[in-house]
């Protein structure tokens, strides 16, 4: 089996008329083929035996056969809820136009890893934080914000350009909202 | 007619590119979905030494639906009938869009190196194959002889 889709790989690589780049670049392509359209794999979900399919492929496959549904390559029992989907570097939201009726691939699951060092906070547990807010936006002022190991980015340095800008911007947003409230209370 | 799907397009150059042994697969100049098959007999079978014609057509569907392949050349087959038509469970119910027309093809090749007579189709042939095998043998040798030699 090895054998075969060595030869295979080697024949095509080395067969006219392919794109620029070496055998190895052809092989990885082939490795990441879709089983179903064979081209390289687009919203690519990998089922629990291992094959690797486009999203868009497998479910028209499963729309298909609705009641038989097994891997097109090893016949293990498939369903949307037992593929994992790929999520490579690239941009993964390239949406082909054709495939809009076909429903999102299925999510991934995760699970956060165990954390046993460190400070536990006050309690709540880390990453743990509230807002309520009232009034509209972008009246910011009225909103009370509870906060423990927020990750929100850190003002800028004082003295920067950037600094004097948000320093003016929260100036004119206040005034903008004490010039809201006069209005609401005398109009 | 719909522009070629790159599945088929990719299958064909792969075909030629990298033909099967015993196996040549080539797409009609007017059809690319139409090709022209010929299987040559697998050894130590009653087939051995003839080339066998088969046409296959790749449907609208593919690879969602199996091709359709039949016999053009005359065979004494039990799971193949006189009209040509192959009784192979990849062509129906087990069909799986991760086959390709390579895998068929082998698969029609490896059908004829192992006939199935519980499971017929020509069932006269079927039932020669069962009750008297070595004259069955005898007769696919002739019809190999007859049909699929020198022509």
């Amino acid at each position: 089996m090895a054998e075969t889709s060595e030869a295979q790989a080697s024949a095509s690589a080395s067969a006219p008329g392919g794109d620029a780049g070496g055998e190895d670049d052809k092989r990885d392509e082939r490795m990441l083929e879709c089983n179903i359209c064979l081209d390289t794999a687009r919203d690519a979900v990998v089922s629990m035996c291992g094959h690797l399919f486009c999203w868009p492929c497998l479910h028209q496959w499963l729309e298909t056969r609705p009641s038989r549904k097994v891997c097109p390559v090893c016949k293990a029992a498939i369903s949307r809820d037992k593929v994992i989907p790929l999520y490579g570097r690239g941009n993964t939201k390239q949406e082909d136009p054709r495939n809009k009726q076909v429903p999102p691939r299925p999510a991934g699951q995760r699970t956060e890893p165990e954390n046993n060092s460190g400070f536990p906070g006050f309690g709540f547990g880390e990453g743990f934080h509230m807002s309520f807010g009232i009034g509209a936006f972008p009246f910011g002022v009225f909103t009370s914000t509870f906060n423990f190991g927020d990750s929100r980015p850190s003002a800028a340095p004082h003295g920067t350009a950037q600094y004097e800008e948000e320093q003016f911007l929260s100036k004119i947003f206040l005034w903008v909202a004490i010039l809201f409230v006069l209005w609401l209370i005398f109009a | 007619m719909a522009a070629l799907p790159r599945r088929i397009i990719k299958e064909t150059q792969r075909l030629m590119q990298e033909p099967v042994p015993g196996i040549s697969a080539v797409p009609s100049e007017t059809n690319a979905r139409y090709f022209h098959v010929i299987v040559t007999g697998p050894e130590d079978s009653p087939f051995e030494g003839g080339l066998f014609k088969l046409e296959l057509f790749l449907p609208e569907d593919y690879p969602m639906s199996a091709p359709k392949v039949r016999f053009i050349t005359k065979i004494y087959h039990p799971n193949i009938d006189r009209l040509g038509r192959i009784c192979l469970d990849i062509l129906k119910d087990k069909w799986s869009p991760a086959l390709q027309i390579r895998t068929v093809l082998l698969s029609i090749q490896a059908l004829l190196s192992a006939p199935n007579p519980d499971d017929p189709l020509a069932n006269d042939v079927a039932e020669l194959w069962k009750v008297n095998e070595s004259e069955a043998i005898r007769n696919a040798k002739e019809w190999t002889r007859r049909y699929a030699m020198d022509n």
